[in-house]
């Protein structure tokens, strides 16, 4: 059957699909925001690795993975910036293609290869998802209402496509398919040749980008906090230890049975509070970014249920003041104290220093 | 000169042509809090040291900048080349008050840094409290201007801070008053948003104006005779859309005999953080075709201040110039090229009955100042009028006005009395409201939606064969590097949260079982924190393997993070992504709370990473010993800047017993 295949073009295979391919190409295209709009056109001849399409398609990934970074950008970043850009962002969301590294830099190919790192941006990241929600209009506050008319209007038709995009969803990802398909057939053999070439490349770790340099400080000041505190629990468990042997040896009544009773809920007590603080610790991560939606409501939630489903769905992503509050109260009390650490360092170093100092006594504050 | 080319710590990448290239615009880097410094390329050194020659410095210090080079990447805790520079002068002892002090450092600082090259562009837009943490990327360079630069960053930021805070408070001020106080108030800080009204009509222009209205309006009632039967039609149609506004697009395709209705009037409120309650109703009115491309009218308006007229309601004035504030709020200049679409009635019609009250035979006045767009106003007639009363009565605001209107003798606006009183009562302009609303239901539906099946099943197919080629084929045992800066910030918080359970624990526990638990709880403890030391290995291991593939890159990649990476096994739920995140509150203090938290947070956040950059650079310069006489000062500023922030000092005393 795939020799069949082979012996149609390859548009006409294309074809064949139906018409839907098309809306779905053009329902995704009309579901990107309007400063990285491509032309559905673009995505077919990067289907068939056009070269012309490569540049475009260079410049739509930046744009879109600029977005994302939330960083800027201006029409006139040149092309190897670019590339350079979209590489590392590929790399960074864990987009493992070599062949997409191998691409070159001026921009003049692999517009393919970008077809496909564009449609895995759109599982992986959520591209789409990401970019409708950066980019929302927010409606709560300064725009000129006039321009608010535009720009609602113009999202508007973008969630409209969006939701056209998911009914078509299903079309896109078996086109894509056939591209992987033929880029097995072709590319089987000097590919892995390549391969073999590359990994003799970079064999030391030394990072080569600001990012992991940054990474990396903060790995190494993570595992030194982590560390000292290793040590002074260690430290502080051991006394205790010994200190509750002794007491174990020494009085009677804790080697009794009731004593075990009481141990057993003292040991799940803790438990609990332990499973707690861990929980806690792992739950920090989903918060406090970007901008939310102030809502007056009051403490009591029953009120609000009459509204049913819809309560309950908006339920899920509110956070309450009260828990930010105590949130920034910990995080203040724990910078007060790093404050404070920092000085009292600063202070020993310079109390060190004073005594090089002749014929002056320093009395501290 | 800027240095640019030490920032791009890559060693293998591409490099700038010459550190001369700079410009770059700075971005704000999440920088580690003590502001790494990265290494200075060894082109930029030769001129830095020719400087340093200059004046008298430590030998050693200048001696170690050169061979520096790319590799050492990590900082080193303290730039020797910098501390070498940032000796201020010896006149910085004087200071008896640390501030003082800080200053005097500061400015001789600056003085180096003058030396050293233009001053790094710095974006001082005040953030969240991620923000400050990040010390930007000008005070990365190695080199004395380290320290100035983060420090006139920290003041940029601070100060820009304050300035967004003051037009906000501003403006919500404004909102907040009575609003009948606002017009006078209301050129002011629209001034900004309005570029092609020259001036603001004084009351007594204003009045002459409303004559000039008058007369037009007799003009018109001239012309309405002869296009009576036209106008008959007219008032049918007005008794049906009083109340109604169209969207301004027919407005382009009216015919003459065709009244159309323009966009309506609204006045553009500056809204809080709340949500948008403010604009006024929309007035209907008639758009007549010989008035819109009629320039004469405009001109003779613009005539006006000649005459000086003052009679007339005071109201009429009001009325006018609110029209005309309210079209210097409105920013049509930029309007969907509508150029057809044109105000007529400026006024409000709710007004009418304070009229009609005061003024038996005030025939509403409606005048449109100009916009960018050129585009006329044209006086209403009696159509108008009657359209205007009919929408008043609809608008159902009208008793109320007649209050305030008949005791104050002013016109009502839509909310006489303040925004707190009327403000439920407002309703935005209907075409903004059917775009909301439209795009509010896409929004619900897109939230909504969930992928179906095929597609989920073909998305799947394909993300499995693509990741068959990917490097690392197993997602689950080599995260990415997005997931690998997820784990991390997790883990961020968690040794300040240990610490916190550590020391809440009695240090001498008053019963038997406290000590048990006591006991348990730090034994725990313990073990949670070698789960995070393994964790953290792992992701060190994951990042190393990561790295390996790391793509070239020079600086300009990769310094700002998404917010939110999700994990890249899982499907991103189009839910979690498209709901607006809510903050609910419960009263007007939390809200104060958090933002005041928010704000003391971000201070500690900077002041921290400025002590960090601050320690670096100062503490070097004393640590040669012996130090000279004349550094006792120097030592006790040094001393009361970074041990008591600036705010108290240390006393020297002279150890008079030596001599």
């Amino acid at each position: 059957m795939r020799g069949r295949q082979r012996e149609q073009p390859r548009e006409q295979r294309e074809q064949q699909r139906g018409p839907a391919l098309p809306a779905a190409v053009g329902a995704l295209c009309r579901a990107l925001p309007p400063s990285a709009r491509p032309a559905p056109d673009t995505l077919r001849r990067a289907r068939f690795d056009r070269p012309q399409a490569s540049l475009d398609f260079w410049k739509l990934l930046y744009v879109l993975l600029k977005q994302i970074h939330g960083d800027r950008w201006t029409e006139s970043d040149a092309i190897g910036a670019q590339v350079r850009f979209v590489k590392w962002a590929l790399w960074y969301h864990g987009y493992g293609r070599p062949q997409l590294q191998r691409l070159p830099a001026d921009g003049s190919a692999g517009s393919r290869e970008l077809l496909l790192a564009f449609s895995w941006l759109l599982h992986s990241p959520g591209l789409l998802e990401q970019l409708l929600a950066r980019n929302r209009v927010q409606t709560g506050d300064e725009t000129s209402v006039c321009t608010l008319f535009q720009l609602l209007e113009s999202e508007t038709t973008q969630l409209e496509a969006f939701l056209e995009w998911k009914q078509l969803e299903p079309v896109y990802w078996q086109w894509m398919e056939t591209v992987l398909d033929d880029m097995a057939e072709e590319g089987n053999m000097c590919e892995s040749q390549d391969a073999r070439v590359e990994k003799r490349r970079l064999p030391e770790v030394t990072s080569c980008c600001p990012w992991a340099d940054k990474l990396a400080g903060q790995m190494d000041r993570l595992s030194r906090e982590l560390v000292a505190l290793q040590e002074q629990l260690q430290q502080l468990v051991t006394q205790r230890r010994a200190a509750w042997r002794e007491k174990v040896a020494t009085r009677e009544e804790l080697q009794k049975e009731r004593f075990s009773a009481t141990a057993r809920r003292t040991q799940e007590s803790t438990e609990l509070k332990l499973r707690a603080l861990t929980s806690l610790c792992a739950a920090q991560k989903t918060r406090m970014h970007g901008l939310y939606r102030l809502v007056l409501r009051s403490k009591h939630p029953a009120s609000k249920t009459a509204l049913g489903q819809r309560v309950s769905k908006e339920a899920v992503a509110a956070v309450s003041a009260a828990e930010v509050i105590r949130e920034l109260q910990v995080r203040e009390a724990s910078l007060q104290r790093e404050l404070q650490q920092l000085r009292q360092q600063c202070r020993h170093r310079l109390d060190g220093i004073a005594e090089g100092l002749e014929g002056v006594i320093c009395i501290s504050p | 000169m800027q240095e640019r080319s030490n920032t791009s710590g890559c060693g293998t990448g591409p490099r700038r042509p010459s550190p001369l290239s700079g410009g770059r615009e700075e971005r704000e880097a999440p920088k580690a809090a003590e502001g790494r410094a990265a290494s200075p390329g060894p082109a930029g050194h030769p001129r830095h040291s020719d400087h340093r020659d200059a004046s008298a410095r430590r030998p050693r210090r200048r001696g170690a900048a050169g061979p520096r080079g790319r590799p050492e990447r990590r900082r080193p805790g303290a730039a020797p080349a910098s501390a070498a520079r940032a000796t201020p002068r010896p006149r910085v002892l004087a200071g008896p008050r640390g501030a003082r002090g800080r200053r005097e450092e500061r400015r001789g600082r600056g003085r180096a840094d003058a030396a050293c090259g233009p001053r790094p562009k710095v974006r001082g837009r005040g953030q969240g409290p991620a923000g400050p943490r990040r010390v930007p990327r000008g005070a990365d360079r190695a080199g004395p201007c380290r320290a100035a630069a983060a420090l006139r960053a920290a003041l940029g930021e601070g100060a820009e801070r304050r300035r967004e805070l003051e037009r906000r408070a501003a403006r919500s001020r404004a909102l907040l008053r009575r609003w009948d106080d606002e017009e006078e108030e209301r050129p002011q800080p629209q001034s900004g948003s309005s570029t092609e009204h020259e001036d603001r009509p004084s009351p007594k222009e204003l009045e002459e104006l409303e004559l000039l209205n008058r007369a037009l309006e007799k003009a018109l009632k001239v012309r309405e005779s002869i296009l009576k039967t036209s106008l008959e039609a007219q008032r049918a149609r007005g008794q049906k859309w009083a109340g109604e506004a169209h969207a301004p697009k027919k407005a382009e395709e009216q015919q003459v005999p065709v009244p159309v209705e323009d966009v309506p009037e609204y006045r553009k409120v500056r809204t809080g953080s709340k949500k948008p309650l403010l604009l006024k109703k929309p007035s209907p009115y008639q758009l007549r075709a010989p008035y819109r491309t009629d320039p004469d009218v405009k001109k003779l308006q613009r005539k006006v201040p000649a005459r000086c007229v003052s009679q007339g309601p005071r109201t009429a004035g009001k009325i006018f110039s609110k029209a005309v504030t309210s079209k210097q709020g409105r920013s049509h200049r930029t309007a969907t090229g509508a150029t057809a679409r044109e105000v007529c009635a400026a006024a409000e019609p709710q007004e009418t009955p304070g009229l009609s009250e005061s003024a038996p035979n005030e025939q509403q006045s409606f005048y449109g100042g100009d916009s960018a767009a050129g585009k006329n106003s044209t006086v209403a007639g009696k159509q108008l009028l009657d359209a205007g009363k009919k929408s008043c009565g609809f608008l159902g605001e009208s008793s109320k006005k007649e209050d305030t209107a008949g005791a104050r003798g002013r016109s009502a606006s839509p909310g006489t009395g303040t925004l707190q009183e009327k403000g439920c009562q407002m309703k935005l302009p209907v075409p903004y409201r059917k775009a909301y609303s439209r795009n509010s239901r896409a929004w619900e539906r897109c939230r909504l939606c969930r992928t179906s099946a095929d597609a989920a099943a073909a998305r799947t197919r394909f993300m499995e064969r693509i990741q068959t080629t990917f490097e690392f084929c197993s997602p689950k045992l080599t995260p990415s590097p997005a997931e690998i800066e997820e784990e991390l910030r997790g883990l961020q918080d968690v040794p300040s949260r240990l610490r916190q359970y550590v020391e809440s624990e009695p240090a001498d526990p008053s019963t038997l079982q406290e000590e048990y638990e006591s006991l348990l709880t730090l034994e725990g403890l313990r073990t949670t924190v070698s789960q995070c030391l393994q964790k953290l290995q792992l992701l060190r291991e994951a990042l190393e393997s990561q790295l390996r593939l790391c793509p070239d890159c020079t600086g300009d990649v990769g310094s700002c993070s998404p917010a939110c990476v999700p994990a890249r096994g899982q499907t991103c739920d189009s839910a979690d992504m498209l709901a607006v995140p809510l903050l609910c509150y419960s009263s007007l203090q939390e809200l104060r709370d958090l933002f005041a938290l928010k704000l003391q947070v971000s201070m500690l956040h900077q002041e921290i990473a400025l002590q960090k950059v601050m320690m670096a650079e100062l503490l070097p310069v004393l640590e040669p010993r012996p130090l000279l006489e004349g550094s006792a000062g120097l030592f006790r500023a040094i001393h009361s800047q970074l041990c008591e922030g600036g705010r108290r000092f240390p006393v020297l005393v002279r150890d008079e017993l030596l001599d």
